[in-house]
């Protein structure tokens, strides 16, 4: 028998070839320089940075956040610096620290969305954009051109124009048909369709007789949520021939691994940094370790090979 | 290497016991944490996904050397996380990021310093008061509770409660002085001379009431505040956004982030 190799786990999501296949999600990580503290963030896949708009953005009133049973619901609704902030003063700093890391971008109107993308189209270490076309906190927050696959489509095309970045779409999971959804991204030049985002819930104060969060609704996220967007993914790879990016309760390299199985070509992490600030790197590490056992040499050869 | 900028560890139990109504639990670590008064920790140690999250704790005192230290938490059963910590043993896992936030300032001449501890808000104040005794500047210790039996308990309190510098207040007036904190301030207040009063710094940490009406008190009067504010965090290291309030700067308002840019505030930014 041969000794097991290192095993190659780079990952490829269309053009753009990533050194391992985890991410870490939009919202969760920051601008990335949050994390230095924590680790080196070149290390990782890839950085989603948080959502960015043409303009800074306040986001909504507290509360924003609750605790649910093995999850969680925000309704941060979108609070950043604005685009114009970020080139200047982050980008270039995630560029120093040797990060790879796209942009998560959505805007009030498709135009806007438009501007933001052609702003970030001249940011050289840039490897993405994250069309986020599914944050369910704000009315602007995309959901409006994403829970349909006509609204999707026209979104896409237009952004698509706008920018020669590769151009990932992020997909609501709150949606009939998620394979129409994803298709109509594949359609309008998508190159690759990352999902879940989180899912519509709410939560109650029965004594108070009172919404707990301010936005009433919030985004789903954590372990609660992952049986669904495992079952999304799953259905979004076979609905498509573009790369599909899996996110949504991953919490181990073996929830990682599992999105892998069913297909996905990378995966993001988000809630569980929140716990665990180095779950990104022991994820790779994770999957690393998994590869060496089990002789795995490279991603291609374990991605996509669910028994059924 | 001291750990003294955010860092995520593991660390066993090495006590977890009650006093009162309050918990204590050290907890030995791989380094020694240096931190300062008003910091905090993401605290978690119960197995499994639920609760998910940590919860914040004030860090209470640290010691140790070199490669070796411990860290204390003091806390009070408020839910189900807390009630898990409860009920972990010596010898127990905890996992804590830390330190966290930005915690007192200190500095200015001749300052006399009021702590102001409200209900578990002690276990802000307490590393105050023993920061200000090293350095041996002046100060008083304010501590309330709805009644008796809710106070810390004495031996928890930093030089042991020297009469004349620690008020304990109650509500029920079982114990102390009989009141709020901020009736307790007042009172004290009112018997302090101008010149004694412009050397004042109040560091509270509390109820979201109890600051603001110390606040709506003492920064008329030109004595400065500031407030140490507790809300739900998810992450407890500024990229969650969740646990924001509302603060006001040259004239227009925005949020901030309770884990990173507070817990301690400058009262007179808050929008209480």
């Amino acid at each position: 028998m041969t000794q097991a190799a290192v095993p190659d786990i780079r990952a490829r999501v269309g053009e753009v070839l990533l050194k391992n296949p985890v991410m870490s999600a939009s919202g969760t990580f920051g601008y990335g320089l949050e994390f230095t503290p924590f680790y080196d963030i070149s290390l990782l896949g890839a950085i989603i940075v948080k959502g960015l708009s043409l303009e800074p953005t306040a986001g909504n009133a507290p509360p924003r956040i609750v605790e649910t049973s093995a999850g969680m619901l925000n309704a941060i609704g979108l609070q950043n610096i604005g685009v114009e902030r970020f080139v200047a003063e982050v980008a270039p700093r995630l560029a120093d620290a040797g990060a790879a890391y796209a942009a998560n971008i959505y805007g009030r109107t498709i135009e806007e969305y438009e501007s933001v993308a052609r702003r970030l189209s001249g940011v050289p270490s840039l490897i993405a954009i994250e069309l986020n076309a599914s944050c369910p906190n704000v009315k602007e927050g995309g959901i409006a051109f994403g829970s349909t696959p006509e609204g999707l489509y026209g979104l896409t095309r237009r952004v698509r124009a706008a920018t020669g970045k590769p151009l990932w779409v992020k997909l609501s999971p709150n949606v009939g048909d998620i394979g129409a959804v994803a298709r109509a991204a594949e359609e309008a030049g998508a190159d690759a369709v990352t999902l879940i985002n989180t899912i519509v819930g709410m939560a109650v104060d029965h004594r108070k007789r009172k919404p707990v969060l301010s936005n009433v609704t919030g985004g789903l996220s954590g372990p609660a949520i992952k049986p669904v967007a495992l079952r999304m993914v799953w259905e979004a790879c076979r609905s498509v021939k573009i790369p599909v990016i899996g996110i949504g309760g991953i919490q181990s390299a073996e929830d990682a691994l599992e999105f892998l199985l069913v297909g996905a070509a990378a995966v993001q992490v988000g809630t569980a940094n929140f716990r665990n600030p180095n779950a990104c790197v022991e994820i790779v590490e994770g999957i690393r370790n998994f590869f060496i056992r089990e002789k795995i040499a490279r991603v291609d050869d374990y991605r996509g090979r669910l028994v059924l | 290497m001291p750990i003294n900028r955010p860092r995520f560890v593991h660390g066993k139990i090495l006590h977890n016991a009650g006093g009162g109504i309050f918990y204590r639990m050290e907890v030995a670590l791989p380094d020694r944490i240096e931190f300062a008064p008003g910091q905090f920790a993401m605290v978690s140690g119960w197995p499994g996904n639920d609760p998910l999250l940590p919860r914040p704790l004030a860090i209470f005192r640290a010691r140790g050397a070199r490669g070796k230290g411990t860290v204390e938490f003091v806390y009070k059963v408020a839910g189900r996380g807390t009630a898990l910590l409860s009920g972990l043993h010596e010898g127990d896992p905890i996992a804590a990021t830390l330190p966290l936030g930005r915690g007192f300032e200190f500095g200015g001449e001749e300052r006399t310093y009021w702590l102001l501890g409200g209900g578990v808000g002690f276990s802000t104040v307490f590393p105050a008061a023993v920061f200000l005794e090293q350095e041996r500047s002046e100060f008083e210790m304010f501590l309330g509770a709805r009644t008796r039996d809710q106070l810390p308990p004495r031996d928890w309190i930093p030089g042991g409660g020297l009469p004349g510098r620690v008020h304990p207040c109650t509500d029920d007036g079982t114990a102390g002085f009989f009141g709020t904190v901020t009736d307790a301030v007042r009172d004290r207040l009112d018997r302090l001379k101008t010149p004694e009063r412009r050397r004042l710094m109040i560091l509270a940490c509390g109820p979201r009431e109890m600051l603001r009406s110390v606040s709506s008190l003492a920064l008329p009067l030109g004595i400065p505040v500031q407030a140490s504010l507790e809300n739900h965090m998810a992450c407890g290291f500024g990229v969650c956004w969740g646990c924001v309030t509302e603060v006001r700067e040259e004239g227009k308002t925005s949020y901030r982030r309770v884990c990173k840019e507070g817990p301690v505030f400058d009262a007179r930014e808050v929008v209480w």
